[in-house]
């Protein structure tokens, strides 16, 4: 999926779960889930689920492990789309 | 090095009962501990709050972050003791449980004599719940440490491990704040 579409929909899917406004408005690839946008731990795997809803694609626990920013998850999602 | 954690009972998300959730975070035999436990609620959230006190641990021991709780696996000795394992560690934790929230202590050694407190703050906003944490926690440090309120910092490091800075000199005090709805609490020694 193409880069800029792929961090819309992302941000979408991210936005109910987030606790810094301020770091949301400026969500780069860069962006860290927890550190910046402060969404909390148990809501990263709301993120997840919901990301595996959107995609429809489903995500392993090892590949889970390293979906901490934008840019793993996009990684992640890109990777699952092209298996399709 | 210590950890704690915890949980709103009354603002966190009644989500549990998606499965695909509770695959992503709890082993079989955690899902099975859920699932003949009375109250069900409380008893995923018991097992959530082990395993994200032990992860902060895990963080400060081994410099890495990762997102897989399922690799922290608890084990129950009572209803508000037990431990988590990870690789080739194993972490002690203790467990408040209340109606309105659950929280857990973990840490490295059964001897550390650590201090702990919750508490309640009506907003619940991130910011202002981050900064009444802070001061709660600042105050207890002036008194039982004999130094000024105002000259004490927090700074986190790179995997957002906080340390605890009298002006600019580190103090040899182990920490871990948590937040969640209406509810907060430190623990340090």
């Amino acid at each position: 999926m193409e880069k800029n579409e792929l961090i819309t929909k992302l941000k979408s899917i991210v936005e109910p779960y987030i606790q810094d406004e301020e770091a949301f408005k400026n969500l780069s690839e860069e962006t860290d889930f927890v550190k910046d946008l402060k969404i909390n731990s148990a809501n990263l795997v709301d993120v997840i689920l919901d990301v595996e809803d959107a995609f429809d694609i489903r995500i392993e626990n090892d590949e889970m492990e390293k979906m901490l920013s934008v840019k793993a998850a996009m990684d992640i999602v890109n990777s699952k789309l092209e298996a399709k | 090095m210590i950890g704690n954690d915890i949980v709103d009972l009354n603002t966190i998300k009644p989500n549990w009962n998606r499965k695909r959730f509770l695959d992503k975070v709890f082993t079989e035999k955690e899902q099975h501990i859920i699932s003949v436990s009375e109250n069900q609620h409380q008893t995923l959230w018991l097992l959530w709050s082990m395993k994200e006190a032990a992860y902060k641990i895990y963080v400060q021991q081994f410099g890495k972050q990762f997102f897989n709780p399922k690799k922290l696996v608890c084990y129950l000795s009572s209803s508000t003791s037990g431990y988590i394992t990870i690789e080739n560690e194993t972490y002690t934790t203790t467990s408040t449980i209340s109606k309105d929230y659950i929280y857990t202590v973990a840490s490295l050694n059964y001897s550390e004599n650590y201090t702990s407190a919750v508490f309640k703050i009506e907003n619940d906003s991130y910011i202002t719940q981050s900064e009444s944490l802070k001061n709660r926690f600042f105050e207890t440090i002036s008194k039982s440490e004999g130094l000024n309120f105002n000259n004490l910092n927090i700074r986190k490091n790179i995997l957002g491990v906080p340390k605890l800075f009298h002006n600019n000199s580190k103090l040899p005090i182990q920490m871990s704040l948590t937040h969640c709805g209406n509810y907060c609490g430190y623990v340090y020694f």
